[in-house]
């Protein structure tokens, strides 16, 4: 490690698809400390306690981004998780426990405004990066779904319930805090970017 | 007090011209007085409900009803008969019945009311609508595939967009290899959409079945399918059957095409980097078998490659499923959706030497 590389955050690329972490890299390296793997058992290898920030595939021959995931989570260290996929949003992300979602194709623009905004999110405490992922989902969501499907959806109901309850909480924060605004809206405004 | 039962019946019966046109229409109707008593039943009501109509004048209306209505019914009548306001449009009210058997029948009413010698007679006319909600499931049901179709398009053009994105960039900072990738992801794009207008042209069911020769389809596929050094063996007793040939041969050439790419590595287009993961039969080019079903109803695909190994049995014939890296994961879903058309099914299996075995029962 040089010198240099000590300050940088480190960023964990996975993607079955070798070009595809060879562009993540090429795009990130200035800036980042860039990991790369193309599959989930060599990408849990390669994630220590100085990994900030995982971009995960989902779908993946092998062990799968859901997968993936999930043992991150059991895991001892606890980086932001950006799904980078292909894979159309369904139902079935509201129970993962991912920070952001983000479709294919990206570019590298788009990876690095994803990454400042999750490596934000660790300077403040629980609360409001749960709020900011629950937001992230339900606008994830809505880009997806039609309002019919919304409304009949358990699921959706439940997150935004959720998200009304983490609202209160951080609304009661803010008070204490007042850097906390410029995030907040951050999260609350977040987007233009994803659709 | 009331219409005594039987007696409007033997009025209509009367009246030639009403009796037929009441008798013979298609839809049943039924006349009740105000206590739901059944005073007069048509013909149709037998077709409809599995009742005679002597079976069902003076019984109450109910008898057509599913148990869950019942209580409901009796109220609404005696509130509308206290009130005179009527707590639905009474045209086209959309409500099952119960037939005699016990199943339900969606049924379109129509009520109307009348007097006859100062009583009030309540009739309904009603129309068995099972072919019309069955046509609205199914279009919900073709709805909701097309949905799932267009989302997994949409992954997977997504998938190679992304991937020929990153190439371009690897290829634009100074490595010209990746300029030749480039070409393959093109190509993968290209089979892609190829193998979407196939299956898009799946969907309908079987129009004019012909005899057909299995054996030769099974030869002309062969040759159009980009089977490198494999070879195929056709049995000579396979059956003729009744289908659509060149749908037939589509679901030969998305067969063989599995078994070339699955049963052997050295037969497998794509990346160099392509990892053995079908078992130790790898450089042996494949054999394809096709024949026919011990019963004699249907026929089988079998190779001698390694078989379905680590890939997932119920989700074979999904859209979009894959193990390769460079399949499109549409080719079994193809096959299903021709065997469907044709009302036949499909099963993966083993076969007797570990390979790959599709069997279509075709009866």
């Amino acid at each position: 490690m040089t010198g240099e590389s000590q300050g940088r955050s480190t960023v964990l690329v996975v993607d079955d698809e070798p070009r595809v972490c060879q562009a993540f890299e090429l795009w990130l390296d200035g800036k980042y400390r860039v990991v790369t793997a193309t599959d989930g058992e060599t990408a849990l290898e390669r994630l220590d306690g100085r990994v900030d920030v995982v971009l995960l595939d989902r779908h993946m021959p092998g062990l799968s981004g859901d997968e993936m995931l999930d043992r991150i989570r059991e895991g001892d260290h606890d980086p932001r998780v950006a799904m980078v996929t292909a894979v159309d949003p369904d139902f079935d992300i509201v129970d993962m426990p991912f920070d952001h979602y983000v479709s294919k194709p990206v570019d590298g623009k788009t990876l690095e405004e994803i990454i400042e905004r999750l490596l934000e999110l660790d300077r403040y405490d629980g609360s409001l990066s749960d709020f900011y992922a629950v937001t992230e989902k339900i606008a994830t969501l809505e880009a997806e779904k039609t309002s019919h499907e919304l409304e009949a959806s358990a699921e959706y109901g439940t997150l935004v319930e959720r998200r009304d309850r983490l609202e209160t909480a951080v609304n009661d924060q803010r008070a204490a805090v007042d850097d906390v605004e410029q995030l907040f809206e951050m999260a609350t405004g977040d987007r233009e970017d994803n659709t | 007090m009331g219409v005594a039962t039987g007696e409007l019946d033997a009025l209509v019966r009367d009246t030639e011209f009403f009796r037929s046109l009441v008798e013979n229409g298609s839809d049943a109707i039924v006349s009740i007085d105000e206590h739901s008593t059944i005073l007069y039943a048509n013909q149709s009501v037998e077709r409809v409900f599995g009742y005679a109509p002597e079976e069902l004048i003076g019984k109450k209306l109910t008898i057509i009803m599913p148990d869950r209505f019942r209580g409901d019914h009796f109220d609404a009548v005696d509130r509308y008969i206290e009130t005179g306001e009527r707590e639905l449009d009474w045209s086209d009210i959309q409500l099952p019945a119960e037939h005699r058997n016990g199943e339900e029948i969606p049924l379109s009413i129509t009520f109307e009311e009348h007097s006859y010698e100062g009583e009030r007679v309540f009739s309904g006319i009603m129309r068995d609508i099972s072919d019309r909600v069955e046509r609205e499931a199914e279009l919900e049901r073709q709805n909701e595939r097309l949905e799932r179709f267009a989302s997994l398009v949409a992954h997977d053009l997504r998938d190679p967009l992304q991937t020929a994105r990153a190439t371009l960039a690897v290829a634009q900072a100074g490595d010209d290899d990746a300029l030749d990738d480039l070409v393959d992801v093109f190509d993968r794009m290209d089979e892609l959409i190829g193998d979407v207008l196939t299956l898009a042209k799946q969907g309908q069911t079987v129009g004019d079945a012909v005899a057909v020769d299995l054996g030769s389809v099974a030869e002309d596929a062969w040759g159009t399918a980009d089977t490198g050094a494999a070879t195929l063996v056709v049995a000579d007793d396979l059956p003729t059957v009744a289908a659509d040939r060149e749908r037939v041969r589509t679901l030969f050439e998305n067969l063989f095409k599995n078994s070339v790419e699955h049963g052997s590595t050295s037969s497998r287009r794509g990346s160099a980097d392509d990892s053995v993961e079908h078992g130790s039969a790898a450089d042996d080019p494949v054999t394809v078998r096709v024949e026919p079903l011990a019963d004699g109803d249907g026929f089988a695909i079998a190779d001698d490659g390694p078989g379905f190994g680590d890939a997932d049995a119920d989700r074979l014939f999904d859209y979009g499923y894959t193990t390769s890296d460079d399949g499109t994961g549409f080719g079994l879903s193809i096959v299903d959706e021709v065997v469907r058309a044709h009302g036949w099914t499909v099963t993966a299996t083993a076969g007797d030497g570990g390979g790959a075995r599709f069997e279509v029962e075709t009866r």
